[in-house]
């Protein structure tokens, strides 16, 4: 693959004159199923080879990617991607430019306990059928489960012209299982994910048993759940809620690229935004997590970036472009989630930091309000505005939970509600999740049981 | 790297299903698709890249005692590698378990014809041309007013096409062209950002209007300035296309699938001649809509597309099937298989989920209501309980209507309720049917919509 890699490069910088090209090859392979209540639908596995070129000339980008691996294709996408860069520079009036970094040699090899290409499909399909199993078999209540899985495992390839080449072992191993409930007129709908890139061992520790009865308990539970009301209230949120509202009210609006399009957070560094027990960061390099990987796809080293210290915002995701536009060091954020787009400013594991509470502590004061335990979808806005969805809500009344409520989101602005965050707790989870930004990308989201203030429930009640 | 054409389409995929069959496959199906795209990408105000991107390969299914194995591969230039991804199909329907309801691949049909769906007009387009249509945007939106800001957005033209062969005697070939234009905006004013403003133009033949999307672009960021809070209640609300489809999506489309029905997961199970929307409600899922954004001779399956009435006045009359959940009741297939490219087995979805439009121009629909809502688009659809229809939504941007003119911009604002009732309660339907994704229809009237402010 290398020499390959460098016949391409040599090709763009001295036939087209290209002021910065770099390769991204991919040989992976994938295997999938979806199992519907006892059924396996279909059993599913692909290989997906390929090359992404994307080059600089004149100030702007071009970008060709093929479904090949061989030198004929690759010359061609080099005098396309470099055709592409031209007609874009027609027009352009600032033009990009890098920040530089270190030229960097690197082989990454990945060691899972179980390599998820080695366990036999046979495996694949009993694991997810018995997690099927678990949740019909939890209560004649629960009347269809959907259980998708995928493995990716494969090796990426990265070269550039200014002296990096990069092997890396890819391995994501992940699953999602929905359930729906049913009683009279009431539907009730359940959904978790388990997603690791350390191997196929995650699933000894998310059994399916565990998961299968985590979904199903859920669906159940909220059969007999009310509504919530609408309108402000205090509330403590789980974090698996935490994360979400870190990576979705907050995390977007640090991705450097959507900051210089004029998030609320542009002209907010180094100021207070937040409330002093907000610590926030983002972090690549958690063994494991769902988010991790040892180089992006500009070839950078990812590290841990500190967004939030204490309230205050002290750092931005950046790429090598958005890092020179702030003059400031790339952070390892930029990600392509195949050969066929280029790589962009992405997520990895984002979480708060946990600080000192009990969840005791965090609800007791509370006369009224709510717990939202677990999040279904979240999405954000340029201005700030954020809704997160809710799948399990309990009230809190005079200080103890009470009653199951579903179908219950939060809404706000992100700032005013941060200012709001008022307790953290001590503990801490990290879940995974999958963000979709143009782009899909896995991730992880976390943080300990936190309290708000004031927050805006919509509530049909 | 050459670009493969019909005839080598068409005999990559019969080769396919006949390698399967010699292989001990007792059905096979080979699908192929190959995707062309140009693109050019506006960042932060101005045009920064361009690209090309060819994405082409082969997915086969086959069957074996009743248990299916799909395999897929973009290694095509390589006969070996293609044979031995049709083995691995093999070996993997040979590891899965037999499914009882399985019978079969559909049967070969004649397909209908359809129009507008391909011109060679878009295919000629070269990253020159994209450029200047992405200038024109621009300069449209820039030249409406200074306090706006063109965040992203960009031009894309592509060519597709797709075959399709079993081991029925379906052998099958389509293709056809898109093109697209988007602009997203945002204005700033003494430091307050409008949230994103979006428009775009998405067309099958060369037929959009740059020029249009970056003015409108730019005007729905300037109106949605100075946003204020409102009070709690309930009101009338008009939805545009964009509000509609976020809600319908995740929602009613997924209540009409056949699998949704038959797996208990749609609140439409059984409901079939009843009334489950207003009297001003019909929709089609047409996929032969003239120049539809889905609009295809078959489906993921090679079945015929055809138009399925969906509600009439108001009155549940079908479904959408593909072919194992018509079979399954001793169906017909109406032809809504779709695939995500060759890399995925069909799966059921709307073609173009046509809801038909009314007769009164939209600002007549806002002319008549004396306090109430325009609603452009929702944050956090996607977060609604697919199986009861309950949803609980931002709306932003949206303007306050104050008798029978946009008053404000409104900010803060959750919509709640349940789709299912909302439906029931459409009271009107404007004439400015578009196209959004699988949606086509008009802006829609709907009372009594439970609206949380501060």
């Amino acid at each position: 693959m290398k020499d390959v890699l460098i016949k391409v490069i040599n090709d763009a910088v001295q036939k087209f004159g290209a002021e910065y090209i770099e390769a991204r090859a991919q040989k992976l392979f994938k295997t999938m199923l979806t199992v519907k209540e006892d059924r396996v639908e279909a059993v599913k596995q692909g290989i997906e080879n390929g090359v992404a070129l994307r080059v600089l000339v004149d100030g702007a980008w071009g970008f060709a990617s093929v479904g090949a691996l061989g030198v004929e294709a690759l010359t061609d996408a080099v005098s396309d991607s470099c055709r592409m860069a031209k007609a874009a520079s027609s027009r352009i009036k600032a033009p990009t430019k890098l920040i530089k970094t270190k030229a960097v040699e690197d082989k990454v090899s990945v060691r899972p306990r179980k390599d998820p290409s080695k366990v036999s499909v046979e495996d694949k399909i009993n694991t997810a059928l018995t997690l099927s199993n678990t949740i019909l078999g939890y209560d004649n209540r629960l009347r269809s489960c959907t259980i998708d899985y995928l493995d990716l495992t494969g090796t990426s390839y990265f070269m550039n012209n200014e002296g990096t080449y990069l092997e890396q072992d890819k391995l994501y191993v992940w699953s999602r299982t929905t359930a729906t409930a049913k009683e009279a007129d009431v539907f009730t709908f359940s959904r978790e994910e388990v997603g690791s890139t350390s191997g196929y061992e995650i699933f000894d520790v998310e059994t399916p048993e565990i998961v299968g009865e985590r979904v199903a308990k859920r669906a159940v539970e909220q059969l007999k759940a009310k509504p919530p009301k609408g309108g402000t209230f205090p509330v403590v949120l789980g974090p698996n809620v935490v994360g979400v509202f870190v990576h979705e009210a907050f995390g977007h609006l640090a991705e450097a690229d959507l900051t210089l399009s004029g998030s609320v957070l542009s002209n907010k560094l180094g100021k207070k935004i937040a409330s002093r027990t907000v610590t926030v960061y983002d972090d690549g390099t958690i063994n494991g997590a769902f988010g991790s990987f040892k180089y992006d796809d500009e070839g950078v080293l990812a590290q841990k970036t500190p967004l939030v210290k204490d309230g205050v915002v002290i750092g931005l995701m950046h790429n090598r472009e958005t890092a020179h536009k702030f003059n400031t060091e790339p952070t390892g954020n930029a990600r392509a989630e195949d050969f066929r787009v280029e790589p962009m400013i992405r997520m990895r594991n984002t979480f708060m930091q946990p600080k000192d509470r009990s969840f005791e502590e965090l609800v007791e004061d509370i006369k009224f309000g709510y717990y939202f335990k677990s999040f279904r979808g979240g999405q954000s806005n340029l201005d700030g505005t954020f809704q997160v969805g809710i799948q399990e809500a309990y009230e809190i009344v005079k200080g103890q939970l009470g009653a199951a409520v579903r179908n219950a989101s939060i809404s706000g602005n992100t700032l005013e509600t941060l200012l709001n965050v008022d307790a953290a707790g001590k503990d801490f989870e990290l879940w995974p999740g999958r963000c979709g930004k143009g782009q899909t990308a896995f991730t992880c989201e976390g943080g300990p049981h936190v309290r708000v203030k004031g927050v805006l429930v919509g509530g049909s009640d | 790297m050459a670009v493969i054409r019909q005839g080598e389409m068409l005999s990559l995929v019969e080769d396919a299903v006949s390698f399967a069959s010699k292989r001990g496959a007792d059905e096979a199906e080979a699908f192929s698709y190959q995707g062309l795209t140009t693109n050019v990408v506006i960042e932060r105000g101005q045009i920064t890249k361009s690209a090309r991107i060819i994405d082409r390969g082969l997915g086969v299914r086959v069957a074996v005692n009743k248990s299916v194995g799909f395999s897929y591969t973009n290694i095509l230039d390589n006969k070996t590698a293609i044979n031995e991804t049709i083995l691995k199909a093999l070996s993997y329907a040979k590891a899965s378990k037999p499914d009882e309801d399985w019978h079969g691949f559909p049967a070969k049909k004649t397909l209908p014809s359809v129009e507008n769906i391909y011109d060679s007009s878009i295919v000629e387009l070269h990253s020159d041309d994209l450029v200047r249509i992405a200038s024109t945007m621009l300069d449209a939106a820039e030249k409406t007013d200074k306090r706006i800001f063109p965040i992203d957005g960009g031009v894309g033209a592509s060519h597709l096409s797709q075959a399709i062969a079993n081991s029925n005697g379906i052998a099958n070939f389509d293709h056809g062209t898109i093109i697209e234009c988007s602009l997203a905006t945002i204005a700033n004013e003494k430091g307050s950002v409008t949230p994103v403003c979006f428009e775009f133009n998405v067309e099958r033949n060369y037929n959009i209007d740059p020029d249009w999307v970056g003015r409108e672009a730019a005007r729905l960021a300037v109106s949605a300035l100075k946003a204020k809070k409102i009070e709690t209640r309930s009101t009338e609300v008009v939805f545009t296309q964009f509000a509609l489809q976020q809600l319908l999506y995740f929602t009613l489309i997924n209540a009409v699938k056949s699998d949704f029905v038959q797996r208990n997961q749609s609140a439409l199970k059984g409901r079939i001649g009843e009334k489950v929307a207003s009297e001003t409600v019909t929709i089609y899922d047409d996929g032969l809509l003239k120049g539809g954004l889905r609009t295809w001779r078959f489906d993921g399956e090679g079945t015929p597309q055809q138009r399925t009435l969906i509600i009439e006045k108001g009155v549940l009359r079908n479904f959408i099937y593909d072919n194992y959940t018509a079979e399954k009741e001793g169906k017909e297939s109406t032809g809504n298989a779709a695939r995500a490219g060759y890399i995925s087995t069909p799966n059921i979805e709307a073609t173009n989920f046509n809801i038909i439009a009314g007769n009164r121009p939209p600002e007549e629909l806002v002319g008549t209501i004396d306090d109430g809502l325009l609603v452009y688009y929702l944050q956090g659809a996607h977060s609604s309980n697919p199986a009861s229809g309950e949803f609980s939504v931002v709306a932003t941007p949206a303007w306050k209507i104050k008798n029978g003119e946009i008053a404000h911009a409104i900010k803060g604002a959750m919509l709640a309720g349940n789709i299912f009732q909302t439906l029931k309660s459409i009271s009107a339907l404007a004439n400015n049917e578009r196209k959004i994704g699988q949606l086509v229809a008009p802006w829609v009237l709907v009372e009594n919509v439970k609206v949380i402010g501060k």
